[in-house]
């Protein structure tokens, strides 16, 4: 009766430890489980599954890549690392018990062991594959438990060490670290701007107490979207906008991924595709969805359907993303509709990937592209350099006789229009806004008061321009 | 507990059912007069007696498939045509000098189509039986898990020669035989401490040749004929066109792999000039390369336009000739190699630059070096970018990376040349699966045949790049 109510007690636990683990990566650290999904693929196709043979631990690997695109689902990231904790905890308990290990030192030996699992999770190079295969182990300790004989006991374990071996191979185990709830909340900015709740991203990172470079950066994207990037670049200083990066073999993966972002919304396909490829290369063997997914779109809008086609059919091999890409082709062209007529058709060749330099392409194609005028603009006020500021301001919206009235560019305006002492015409030309003037004049009074905090003068006289 | 019984014995008996159930077979036919949309492109092709066999499998939405080739008869439940390596081996050795029909019928929608028959001529002309190339992502400008492969293109057996694991994931490229002879080879391991590693009779020993990126051997294999360069990546705004490659200075040199020695001559060594891509004639007596007036870059880009020279060589006393014969000056030429019989040159040509991997216009030409008449190889040639050939031992055949398929994966095809000088349709290196070029991420870059086996691999080169690195004067 004690021996079954001791069982019974144990598996509560076990199972209660495997709640609270679900518990926490559920609310505390869901979308890392994205970051995994994302970056990585896993095709249902024989080819593909036969390079899971190449190495010890195939099997493994292919179990924990098939179950970590399910993490794209809302809940089941947790609900299957959960589960496979909880069976790491239940088998290892199971086999100590048989083992004539106590109880109690049984069920807090499994309750370590899974704690300890459940914290090389948190790291983003931790893969589920590692704990498959530490479930594997533990199965066999398991079986080889229930075996009562010791001499088939050895014999059962001789011969099965070498298969668990080559199938499950052996589990990486990465050093003990705290959870990183700072890139959790980089990841969380990322994934709501990828799945396009551009809303949001602006209320996550508005309602935080700590911003960082990723927050900043997708925030001021996130605002773009919304064509109201120039309202709100000042909200966060030092700001980031990403125009800066350069990409080069030392530049994080995390940056490059965002650089593909950028291009992406300021319709540059051919660095799209360039951030795409070299976010690939550097992923988890060499393969990431999401970026798979970005290469069959920017191909799509270029008109490539050749190459568009080629990643297409890739994802039509997965479980998550076939009927996504289903619907490209059957729908892209209304999809993307408004993003291929941004493309840039006119050819120039420049060795640089400066962006000011990318974005006056894209504007001189289309001087309609708001995201990238608004980027253009935003990256020279950022940097304080007012005559460029003037000079692209001149080029996209004087001469195409489409001014962009924000405050901002008004207040900048005043800032060239002043310093070149310009006549009273040219305020007239320039100066649209009423209110902008008037308290342009009530600054010159009160000069670094921070009662004009919200203005790019104070941010002018006031605040550290980004060094690049 | 009953129910759990009962789940277990249905799904048993779906499981049975669905291997025991019998694949179908074609009744009924619906005959279309198109060919079969296959990948890869198998359609009407020549093809060796000794290639692995051709696998393919069929772009429609079809429930079974039958493929009958000459007297073998295939029939699998969905798309794929797989070959048994046995009756494959015994169905070209039946056929060589023939034509084999292959006929493909297809369920879809429950209603079998027959397709309109296509042949595979089978030659007697063997092609050599091993490939090797980089495995690289198409961008190039960056790179991460490189390998360069041998591959036995009689079956499917792959080994790496180059493999990031052992290599510090550095970069490595070009690996080139003298005279596709596996004995004495070449290739790059670039980084800190890199160098050339070359293989002679298995035994490896690393080189620092100054600069060097492409290179050929002489015939005796005492010297090699390289080019150095200032290469700069450039990226073009209109997407099409991506990403283009040019010199800011390249010259070509010689190095004597005996006395370790580097020479040149101011003809190959203008500073007015791009000197570049390399090769020796089969004879030794020439040095065959491209190069351009230089032209201000990028900005004049499109003006800079590469022809095929040639300069005299003499094997015996290691000099070089006073005189640079042209040989084509229409468009860009690159990469020219010459036949082993000494017959034809095969080259790509662009319409600007030195980069064709990325011009959709490359395609390649052929000329017969006895009458100059040039073939600009219709057959062969596809609207993507068709360039960075080798010669087959035979003169037979020559591969080439082709992007005809999707404009971004190098993918190599093989050109058969009959005794005539013929170009057949050529055909992609066949694989175990069929779906592989479909599902890889990787470009085949710079294939090369070989007669045999390299001696080494991939530990011996982690092995060479500890030693001391050969200078050269």
């Amino acid at each position: 009766m004690n021996n079954k109510k001791s069982t019974y007690y144990s598996l509560i636990a076990l199972t209660i430890g495997a709640v609270i683990s679900w518990c926490f990566f559920q609310f505390w650290y869901a979308y890392h489980f994205f970051f995994q999904e994302q970056n990585q693929i896993f095709l249902w196709s024989r080819d593909y599954i036969s390079t899971y043979c190449d190495k010890p631990g195939g099997l493994s690997g292919l179990i924990g890549d098939f179950l970590t695109q399910f993490y794209y689902y809302l809940y089941a990231g947790a609900a299957i690392q959960s589960l496979c904790i909880w069976g790491i905890g239940m088998l290892l308990y199971r086999a100590l018990v048989n083992f004539k290990v106590g109880h109690l030192a049984a069920v807090l030996l499994a309750l370590f062991v899974m704690a300890f699992v459940s914290v090389c999770h948190f790291s983003t190079s931790y893969h589920l594959s590692s704990t498959i295969s530490i479930l594997a182990w533990t199965l066999l300790l398991w079986i080889a438990s229930i075996i009562r004989n010791r001499k088939l006991r050895f014999t059962m374990l001789a011969c099965a060490l070498l298969p668990f071996y080559l199938l499950f191979g052996r589990p990486v185990i990465k050093k003990i670290q705290a959870p990183d709830l700072v890139l959790e909340k980089d990841f969380s900015v990322d994934c709501e701007y990828h799945f396009g709740n551009y809303d949001k991203v602006i209320k996550m990172v508005e309602g935080s107490d700590k911003w960082t470079d990723q927050m900043v950066f997708f925030y001021n994207l996130a605002q773009a979207q919304r064509g109201e990037l120039p309202d709100h670049l000042l909200k966060f200083t030092p700001t980031q906008l990403g125009t800066f990066y350069r990409i080069g073999p030392e530049t994080p993966m995390l940056t490059i991924r965002n650089m593909n972002k950028l291009y992406w919304a300021l319709g540059d396909m051919t660095f799209t595709e360039r951030a795409a490829m070299m976010t690939n290369v550097f992923s988890n063997n060499n393969r990431n969805i999401r970026m798979i997914r970005r290469l069959a779109e920017c191909n799509y809008v270029s008109g490539d359907s050749l190459a568009a086609e080629k990643y297409l059919r890739i994802l039509d091999k997965t479980f998550v993303y076939s009927r996504w890409a289903d619907n490209i082709r059957k729908n892209g062209k209304s999809i993307y509709q408004q993003k291929m007529q941004m493309v840039n058709h006119h050819d120039t060749i420049s060795i640089t990937d400066n962006a000011h330099f990318i974005m006056m392409q894209l504007l001189d194609a289309n001087p309609d592209n708001t995201i990238a005028l608004d980027y253009i603009l935003c990256s020279t006020l950022i940097l304080k350099d007012i005559n460029s500021f003037k000079r692209d301001y001149d080029r996209y919206c004087m001469t195409t006789n489409k001014p962009r009235l924000k405050p901002l560019y008004q207040e900048a305006l005043c800032i060239w229009l002043a310093g070149t002492e310009a006549p009273p015409e040219e305020w007239e030309k320039y100066i649209k806004r009423p209110d902008v003037f008037k308290r342009f004049q009530e600054y010159n009074q009160q000069r670094g008061s921070t009662s004009f905090k919200d203005t790019y003068w104070y941010y002018f006289d006031k605040i550290k321009a980004p060094e690049i | 507990m009953k129910t759990i019984n009962h789940i277990i014995s249905l799904c048993l008996c779906f499981l049975m059912l669905q291997l025991t159930s019998c694949t179908p077979t074609p009744e009924n036919q619906t005959k279309v007069d198109s060919l079969p949309p296959i990948y890869p492109d198998y359609c009407d092709v020549t093809i060796p007696q000794n290639i692995a066999p051709l696998n393919f499998l069929l772009r429609a939405d079809c429930e079974a498939i039958e493929v009958k080739v000459g007297k073998m008869t295939i029939n699998a439940k969905g798309n794929e045509a797989v070959f048994d390596m046995n009756d494959w081996k015994e169905l070209l050795q039946q056929s060589i000098n023939q034509s084999i029909e292959v006929t493909i019928s297809a369920l879809i929608d429950d209603q079998w189509i027959a397709y309109k028959p296509f042949h595979w001529q089978v030659v007697t002309d063997k092609i050599d039986p091993y490939l090797t190339y980089r495995l690289i992502e198409p961008d190039y400008e960056i790179w991460n898990n490189i390998q360069i492969q041998q591959r036995c293109v009689e079956n499917f057996d792959v080994n790496a020669l180059g493999h990031y694991e052992q290599l510090e994931n550095r970069c490595m490229n070009c690996h080139t035989f003298a005279n596709q002879d596996p004995q004495l080879s070449m290739m790059y391991v670039r980084g800190p401490n890199g160098g050339a590693i070359l293989n002679q009779k298995g035994q490896l020993s690393k080189l620092n040749i100054p600069g060097s990126v492409y290179f050929g051997f002489s015939p005796t294999g005492r010297y090699i004929t390289y080019s150095t360069q200032k290469i700069i990546p450039a990226f073009h705004s209109d997407p099409s066109k991506r990403l283009e490659v040019y010199d800011s200075k390249s010259n070509v040199y010689v190095a004597d792999m005996q006395e370790h020695r580097i020479f040149t001559s101011p003809l190959l060594s203008d500073s007015l000039k791009f000197e570049t891509f390399p090769t020796f004639s089969p004879d030794g007596k020439y040095i065959y390369y491209c190069a351009a007036d230089s032209v201000s870059l990028p900005n004049d880009i499109k003006q800079l336009q590469y022809r095929l020279v040639r300069i005299a060589f003499d094997e015996n006393t290691g000099t070089i000739g006073t005189q640079v014969d042209t040989l084509f000056n229409k468009r860009s030429v690159c990469h020219p190699r010459i036949s082993p019989d000494g017959k034809y040159i095969l080259y790509t040509v662009a319409d600007y630059g030195t980069f064709p991997i990325w011009h959709p216009e490359a395609d390649l030409q052929m000329m017969n070096l006895q009458t100059g008449s040039i073939d600009s190889l219709t057959i062969v040639n596809s609207a993507k970018s068709d360039t960075y050939h080798a010669w087959s031992s035979n003169s037979h055949w020559f591969v080439f990376a082709s992007k005809r398929d999707d404009g971004l994966y190098g993918k190599p095809y093989f050109c058969y040349v009959d005794k005539n000088g013929k170009a057949h349709k050529p055909f992609c290196l066949p694989q175990q699966h069929p779906t592989f070029y479909d599902n890889n991420l990787k470009s085949f870059n710079a294939p090369e045949f070989g007669k045999g086996k390299v001696p080494f691999d991939v530990e011996d080169v982690a092995k060479a790049m500890k030693q001391e690195a050969i200078s050269f004067k």
